[in-house]
């Protein structure tokens, strides 16, 4: 099996993220499987911007610590990646610009002296390296060429052919300096299945879409921007209109305001602007209104470190709103948990009438995956699109808040001559209308309430079960650091390590007979979190009764390798 | 044809002699004066005794947050354009609360009708100093006379972009109608600024304060510049103009919008197919 890492990094500007995605998007055609992680600092112009492309020819592709092929637009790559280079590691790097020492495959390419030959500027550099990469792995160029076609369509030719015959320079000098010995063999792919590079805010996005979601309002905040940006792009398409508000209030409100009209409505942000949303999550849980929102973390608190990530607001969605009301948390793990759970949250949203969120974090919502198309649109027809109790028809004597069962009364939606009523901020009766008596406050709280025990009945997905059942170990985690433990898992195997692994992906409201799950006497359960205090094992603990005293905490603003769970095991 | 009867909620419980009763009585006249009905009609109350004419005021509504009628009623609006569209609410939720919604809310031209139930205090939290009233008012709030100057929504709507701005008289109920028909017929932004005496908690600006002070609009203004000296001229006399002030045709959010061309958003076709997005990823 093969498992590479390539990454390039250099100042922001200079095409690292264009290039790195190009190369993924080249490998996904070829039949790898591929993940990526992007590192940049809040800045437009200026400082190190690093793109690493994790390719595998098995299933699925993660990170991994040691680096395979490293392209330096700059000094400063090498020094930070200087720890993750083995005797084999190719370093790729114009001897112009810098020439780094130590025991590695030295790949010193001129290509400051090929731009200069061809009259381009620097910023073409990234091509010519990425031309070098073709070489070293040998892949074929003219794949290369109809990708950039296919990528840069509407352009002009002139951009379209600089930009390949950068790719041929850098190749052609590989081609007559390297040599067949230091290319890095490949076993052969096949490339039967359509896959598509997304991220978990493409995910996000497309999930809106296949879930009819027309309207969608936010406010930029990193690192939920690009779900506004896709969006934005698709609503004439798509038949959606999306607004950029003037801040994070207006936004969830608008889609409040939408959704009582009967229109599938969502808001993302991040952490800061969902502190802004909370009192009308609140108003969306009293008026019993569809509400779907895409929380993708940061580093907190305040502005904290804006590009990075952190798991850091779980117990702060599951708290969010004043007063007592239901809501749902949801944190996919992957870009297929999360297109599938954006799915399902849009019909929770409407079968329960209430706020769900979902929770994603920079490491989720900027690591680009592929993904079978197929299984994408598999997905798609299993979810569906189920409204709930939400009708364009009424019988006589209608009461919006009507008491029930299960806790959730029809929604009629506006109609012309209709059955006009109210959503009321206030307590209030079945009729809509404000009350204070103490029996009607207790019949909405309790019909209110009764909702959250149907979720648990009929839509509640306990934690999966990774690995082995009869391990020692067992990891307990959420939400994004599903591929970091599982990857843990496959290392710690071939140590003959046996690790087993819940990963919760319904965060809340959770069910309270879980709590078997973490009481056999002769495991070790282990936390692993990128926060600081552990707010699953509080969650847990909480809602559970389980106190998990071992934990691995992560909270520098970075994803954890699969090595560093595998050393912490190994450890214990 | 609905009657005022169709209209009328629950028995107000404003104040005796609460410039809101005229207000409530003149919004169910003029939505009536213009055929409408209540399920053809959106409201969205802010939070005050203004807000609380949701239980009087019978219509397809939400009773929002503090401040946060207009962003959703906006929401509601491109969901369904068909719906006449109205925001009521007091000056504290709208100018103070809300502002940051209202000065950008018009800058779209989104075809909503904001009345504003300007006091000059917050009523429902028994009489604090709110944004439109003057310096040196003083109140619970501001014992010694608040330091600020007055909000000017009228000014600020008509440079902002709404393409209605009106001003009525909580006291003069027959004019009011006339305003409030003329702002919801109005395709756009409309912004009623409505005089409204609060009776317990603003002894300063009575009904015998604005009737002093009352000033006619001799003509609608088609000019941001006359509309604006005007109202700056009529501040310096000590006067408060009452009518119609500014108004200006100008395309809605919603007929801008290519993609409701043809269709509500509401009734808009599912177009849940993928396929074609996911093209760009491959
Ligand atoms: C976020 C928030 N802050 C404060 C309040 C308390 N509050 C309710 S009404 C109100 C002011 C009401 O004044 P105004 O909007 O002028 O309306 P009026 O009662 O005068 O009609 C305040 C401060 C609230 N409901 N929500
Ligand atoms: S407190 Fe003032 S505004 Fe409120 S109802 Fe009484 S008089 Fe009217």
């Amino acid at each position: 099996m093969n498992e590479i890492l390539w990454k390039i990094g250099g100042e922001a500007g200079f095409g690292i993220k264009k290039a790195g995605l190009l190369f993924s998007k080249l490998l996904s055609r070829l039949g790898f499987s591929i993940f990526n992680y992007t590192e940049y600092p809040s800045l437009v112009k200026g400082g190190l911007n690093t793109f690493e492309v994790a390719f595998s020819d098995s299933q699925k592709s993660f990170l991994k610590k040691d680096i395979d092929v490293l392209v330096c637009l700059n000094e400063k790559v090498f020094n930070v990646s200087k720890d993750y280079i083995k005797p084999d590691t190719r370093v790729i790097f114009d001897p112009l610009t810098f020439k780094p020492e130590g025991e590695f495959i030295k790949v010193a390419c001129p290509v400051s002296k090929i731009l200069d030959k061809s009259g381009n500027s620097a910023i073409f550099s990234n091509m010519i390296f990425l031309g070098v990469t073709l070489f070293i792995f040998d892949f074929p160029i003219e794949k290369a060429f109809s990708l950039i076609n296919d990528v840069f369509k509407g352009k002009s030719e002139e951009v379209i052919s600089v930009n390949k015959k950068m790719i041929s320079e850098g190749y052609s000098w590989a081609k007559e300096n390297l040599g067949e010995k230091n290319r890095i063999k490949l076993n052969k792919v096949s490339e039967l299945k359509k896959r598509a590079v997304l991220t978990g805010n493409d995910a996000f996005a497309l999930g809106a879409v296949a879930g009819n979601c027309k309207l969608y309002a936010a406010y930029p905040m990193t690192p939920a921007s690009s779900v506004l940006s896709s969006l934005a792009l698709w609503q004439e398409k798509v038949n959606s209109v999306v607004v950029h508000t003037e801040d994070e209030i207006s936004a969830v409100n608008m889609a409040i305001g939408a959704s009582f009209a009967g229109v599938r409505s969502a808001v993302g942000t991040s952490g800061g602007g969902f502190a802004l949303m909370e009192e009308s999550i609140s108003l969306a849980g009293i008026t019993e209104m569809p509400l779907v929102m895409l929380l993708a973390q940061r580093v907190g608190p305040a502005t904290g470190m804006p590009t990075w990530t952190e798991q850091g607001d779980l117990l702060f969605s599951v708290f969010a709103g004043q007063g007592e009301f239901p809501k749902i948390v949801l944190a996919p793990g992957d870009v297929e948990e999360m297109f599938e759970l954006s799915m399902k949250a849009f019909n929770l949203a409407e079968i329960y009438q209430t706020p769900v969120i979902v929770l994603s974090d920079k490491f989720l919502s900027e690591s680009y995956e592929n993904i079978d198309v197929s299984l994408i649109k598999e997905i798609k027809d299993r979810v569906g699109i189920d409204r709930g109790k939400t009708s364009e028809t009424f019988t006589k004597g209608y009461l919006r808040y009507k008491d029930s069962q299960d806790g959730i009364s029809e929604r009629v939606i506006p109609q012309k001559n209709g059955v006009f009523y109210q959503a009321n901020s206030y307590e209030h009766l079945e009729d809509c209308h404000t009350t204070e008596d103490p029996k009607e406050r207790i019949k909405q709280v309790n019909k209110r309430a009764r909702k959250i025990k149907t979720y648990l009945k009929k839509h509640f997905s306990s934690p999966k079960f990774y690995g082995d059942k009869d391990s020692d170990i067992v990891f307990v985690s959420w939400g994004s650091t599903k591929h970091s433990i599982l990857n843990a898992m496959k290392l710690l195997k071939s140590s003959n390590k046996k690790a087993g692994f819940i990963h919760f992906t319904h965060m809340y409201p959770l069910s309270t007979n879980l709590g078997s799950l973490f009481m056999d006497k002769n495991k070790r359960y282990v936390l692993v979190e990128n926060n600081s205090t552990s707010q699953l094992g509080k969650l847990l603990r909480m809602e559970l009764g389980v106190n998990i005293e071992s934990k691995l905490l992560k909270y520098d603003g970075r994803p954890f390798l699969p090595e560093e769970i595998r050393d912490f095991a190994l450890k214990i | 044809m609905s009657t005022i009867q169709d209209f009328t909620g629950y028995q107000p419980t404003w104040c005796p002699g609460c410039g809101n009763w005229g207000i409530g009585v003149s919004v169910k006249l003029a939505l009536v004066q213009l055929g409408l009905s209540p399920s053809s009609t959106f409201v969205v109350f802010g939070i005050g005794c203004s807000g609380n004419m949701n239980d009087f005021l019978n219509a397809y509504s939400i009773h929002s947050l503090h401040g946060r009628s207009i962003p959703t009623a906006i929401g509601m609006k491109i969901s369904n354009h068909e719906f006449t569209t109205l925001v009521i609410g007091g000056d504290g939720d709208i100018y103070g609360e809300g502002g940051n919604h209202f000065i950008h809310g018009m800058r779209g031209n989104h075809d909503i009708t904001v009345i504003v139930h300007d006091n000059r205090v917050y009523g429902l939290t028994t009489g604090q100093v709110s944004p439109t009233a003057d310096k040196g008012f003083k109140s619970k709030s501001t014992p010694q006379g608040t330091l600020n100057i007055p909000f000017k929504p009228l000014d600020i709507a008509i440079s902002q972009g709404a393409t209605f701005v009106g001003q009525a008289f909580a006291g003069d109920t027959v004019s009011m109608v006339k305003i409030i028909k003329s702002a919801i017929s109005h395709k756009g932004f409309s912004l009623v600024n409505v005089l409204q005496p609060c009776v317990s908690f603003n002894k300063v600006n009575t009904y015998a304060y604005y009737k002093e002070r009352l000033l006619n609009v001799p003509k609608v203004f088609t000019t941001k510049k006359e509309a604006l000296s005007f109202v700056i001229k009529a501040r310096s006399d000590d006067k408060l103009p009452v009518g119609v002030i500014f108004k200006k045709d100008l395309p809605t959010y919603t007929e801008m919008l290519t993609q409701l061309k043809n269709n509500t958003l509401v009734k808009s076709p599912k177009t849940t197919d993928i396929d074609s997005l996911l093209e760009e990823f491959i």
